[in-house]
């Protein structure tokens, strides 16, 4: 069954309908962490100081770590995608458990970092907090869609590839690709009053 | 279509026909995915919702027929106001254009039995409807927006506004867009890939051209509306700081991720207007379609130029020049385009053989609007005009003229012109000639007094307005051309309704049509087309051997894709053939998806978090559930 969706692939003039179809809902996300980044900038230069006075500069190396190594995952889904294509199902679904486990690793940690920053400063207080953590949250949430993606990958890929899965494999490393790009800019954007 | 065919051919029809047909009943109508079917169920709803929002014109009109006009409480006509433009946008024109004649039409023309995503097609109906129906409650609950329709900060914040009316705003255009983007895309990847071989980019209709463009601005401009969306929420009910200028936020982050988003829009509304009028113009005069590739480029330049307008609509909040500067010289160049357009339409007419049936009146009736609207449009360009002028009537006749005439007299032209092709009956040519003429004077009695009592100075958005100042009989004629008008739109419905059930029976090509649509039955098969049609021309239903290849391509069984429900796809430029698709048939996962969604937007907007996350684990089951079937199994 696997050799078979991995022939058909190969065979394929185009691109399949699904990874248009994933591309283009990427385009509209990317315009969305677009806007949000806009918006910072927007905010900071009506601002004289920034962050406002009271609220402590963010810190630089922890965010710029954890995401070097949510980038790095964008190394095992590559391979997984590859394998999936030659036709071996088991090789993609240990490297997309891989992809997973360090994807859910540093989700925790992001998560109880966000927490402890809401504890420090709130965005009841000013427009800086309200668009640190709108934006880093909206990121954190494209994270967990992601995981939800690859989940269902991990398990559908139980049973073999098909066509469908084949595309499935291939939209879910697409989308990762983006979350791990827009991680960069956000990350980026977020570290920048301390740089 | 279907007499006298082969025995051989017979069985393949009716092979196809059992494959392809329906659920009977109601239940059919909520697990299809026959993109005609949606198309329909598109038309039907947003057909109501243009009542409910022409009705809100009416009220609007009866209480400013004279000075001091009691019909309607302050608050009333507040919420009567927003809910026009609100429901006229959002829930009438954009799901009519797209939805009904996008999803009806674009598949036919270019060859395909579906849309690229059968089950995403139904999904986005489904959320329509749900979003339509959430921002309606509001209205019945006594809580109906009441900011205008673009809403602004401070009027829209918590602290002015505080019941949940904007809340019901904000929300449900977020609810709204999610169905929009996934139309979008669905477009998009249709009309890139499920064009019939042969049909390579320079030969696809001008229509599809138009959804192309409008698909391609929807993905990239609904994200400024959501997040803008968003914040406005996130500041409502959480206390955040984006629109609050004493701790650092801002009102005009709102009016420009607003417009960044709601000038792209006026382009949404009016591109499918050109698409239908690009249809009909060529049909109605026997030649040609001048400068086509001029029309096709100046189809998505609209939409492209469209993104970088946007501060036009902010002349009077204080920009510097050099901003405001920037911004009327973008607007001028819109005109490009848009003449590049006209001049074509206008050309095409003059040197054909016009014949003047209903649905060219419509598109004649378009231009003229256009032509007006547009001449207004490029006064505002001027900077020292609009700030003269900004919030007055005269934006408001400008943008009636664009937005209803120049948007919608096309889309109503496009109800006559393909009436036959969904119903298989043929209107009544008198009456709609009628109902014609009398919108187009209704219209224009009702929006050109704007434009002189705009220049006198009255505001928009009044409740009513003294004896003294002079603008009574301006109003008067805009209320008696506003009642013509709705005079003039029951007389098409009639039309429609009784020719459905006594009109005389279409036949397949009725008009001597251009595009594909035309070539199948009407109404069309639900596989749409017995043979996957080879295109050779931008014109294919003039290659008369094409078509008639066709017949005999079914008697051969050549390209009938009669083992499931089977479509092809294409490569993107050329339209090679590259695979046949296995396309999913009925679900009722689209449905029931977009049943979840609208729990988990009732739940946001009554603040019940718990409820919502259980509403949001079962949407993510119904789509495991989605998945759960493969239609490209191999």
């Amino acid at each position: 069954m696997s050799a078979g969706a991995a022939r058909v692939d190969r065979r394929r003039l185009a691109q399949p309908n699904g990874w248009w179809g994933a591309a283009l809902f990427i385009a509209t996300e990317a315009t969305l962490f677009g806007t949000l980044i806009a918006t910072y900038y927007y905010l900071r230069f009506n601002a004289t100081q920034w962050p406002p006075p009271g609220v402590e500069h963010p810190k630089v190396a922890l965010p710029l770590i954890l995401t070097a190594i949510l980038v790095a995952t964008t190394v095992p889904i590559f391979f997984a995608v590859r394998a999936a294509r030659a036709g071996s199902a088991r090789l993609a679904w240990l490297l997309f458990l891989v992809a997973v486990v360090v994807q859910a690793g540093y989700l925790g940690v992001q998560v109880h970092e966000f927490l402890s920053e809401l504890d420090k400063f709130s965005p009841h207080d000013s427009a800086y907090a309200s668009i640190y953590f709108t934006m880093i949250g909206a990121h954190h949430a494209h994270v967990v869609v992601g995981i939800a993606i690859e989940l269902w990958v991990l398990w559908k890929l139980l049973g073999g590839l098909t066509n469908y899965r084949m595309i499935g494999v291939r939209v879910a490393a697409l989308y990762w690709y983006f979350v791990n790009f827009a991680a960069v800019a956000v990350v980026l954007t977020q570290v920048y009053p301390s740089l | 279509m279907t007499t006298a065919l082969r025995p051989d051919a017979l069985r393949r029809v009716e092979r196809l026909g059992r494959i392809w047909e329906d659920r009977p009943g109601v239940l059919g109508w909520l697990t299809t995915t026959d993109h005609k079917r949606i198309g329909l169920l598109y038309l039907f709803t947003s057909l109501a919702f243009f009542a409910a929002g022409g009705t809100e014109a009416l009220l609007i009109r009866t209480q400013l027929i004279v000075p001091n006009g009691s019909t309607l409480s302050p608050a009333a006509f507040n919420t009567t106001m927003t809910m026009h433009g609100v429901t006229m946008i959002f829930l009438f024109v954009i799901p009519i254009s797209t939805g009904a004649f996008g999803n009806y039409l674009v598949p036919l023309m270019i060859g395909a039995r579906d849309m690229a995503f059968p089950r995403l097609n139904a999904f986005s109906y489904w959320v329509f409807l749900g979003s339509g129906l959430f921002i309606y409650a509001g209205v019945f609950t006594g809580h109906g927006p009441n900011a205008g329709w673009f809403d602004y900060v401070p009027l829209a914040s918590r602290t002015y506004n505080p019941s949940s009316a904007i809340d019901f705003y904000a929300l449900g255009l977020i609810f709204n867009s999610i169905s929009s983007t996934a139309a979008a895309v669905n477009f998009i990847v249709t009309i890139f890939k499920m064009r019939a071989p042969g049909m390579s980019l320079n030969r696809m209709p001008l229509f599809c051209y138009a959804f192309l463009a409008v698909s391609f601005a929807l993905v990239f401009a609904l994200p400024a509306l959501s997040v803008d969306c968003a914040f406005l929420e996130l500041d409502r009910r959480l206390g955040f700081s984006f629109f609050d200028p004493a701790h650092g936020g801002d009102v005009l982050l709102w009016q420009n991720l607003f417009w960044i988003f709601g000038h792209p829009e006026v382009y949404i509304i009016i591109l499918p207007a050109f698409g239908i009028a690009t249809s009909i113009i060529p049909t109605f005069t026997r030649r040609r379609m001048v400068a086509f590739p001029m029309v096709a480029l100046a189809e998505i330049l609209v939409a492209f130029i469209g993104f970088g307008v946007w501060a036009h609509h902010m002349f009077s909040v204080g920009l510097s020049t050099i901003t405001t500067v920037y911004f009327a010289a973008a607007s001028m160049i819109v005109v490009i385009p848009s003449a590049i357009q006209l001049f074509a339409w206008l050309t095409t007419l003059v040197t054909g053989r016009p014949i003047f049936k209903t649905p060219l009146l419509w598109i004649i009736g378009f231009i003229v609007f256009f032509i007006i609207g547009g001449l207004s449009g490029i006064m505002f360009a001027a900077i020292p005009f609009d700030q003269q002028l900004t919030d007055t009537y005269f934006v408001v006749a400008h943008f009636h003229f664009i937005i209803f005439g120049a948007a919608v007299f096309p889309l109503l032209g496009g109800l006559y012109y393909w009436f036959p092709k969904v119903t298989g009956r043929m209107y009544h040519e008198g009456v709609g000639k009628l109902s014609f003429w009398l919108s187009f004077l209704g219209s224009a009695l009702a929006f050109f007094p704007m434009h002189i009592v705009g220049l006198l100075g009255m505001p928009r958005r009044v409740y009513t307005y003294s004896p003294q100042v002079g603008w009574a009989p301006y109003n008067l004629a805009e209320s008696i051309g506003a009642y013509i008008l709705a005079a003039g739109l029951v007389l098409l419905v009639a039309n429609l309704v009784v020719s459905y059930f006594r009109g005389a029976p279409a036949p397949a090509d009725p008009f001597g049509g251009t595009t594909l649509e035309w070539s199948t039955s009407s109404p069309p098969p639900p596989y749409n087309y017995a043979v996957i049609p080879t295109v050779t021309s931008a014109y294919p239903m003039w290659d008369v051997e094409d078509r008639e290849e066709d017949v005999r391509k079914l008697d051969r069984g050549e390209m009938v894709l009669e083992e499931g429900h089977e479509t092809p796809a294409s490569t993107v430029l050329d339209a090679n053939l590259d695979e046949v698709l296995d396309m999913p048939s009925d679900s009722p996962w689209p449905v029931v998806s977009a049943l979840m969604i609208t729990g988990i937007f009732a739940m946001l907007l009554t603040g019940h978090l718990i409820a919502m996350c259980i509403f949001l684990a079962l949407f993510a089951l119904s789509l495991g559930a989605w998945h759960g079937v493969e239609p490209q199994e191999a």
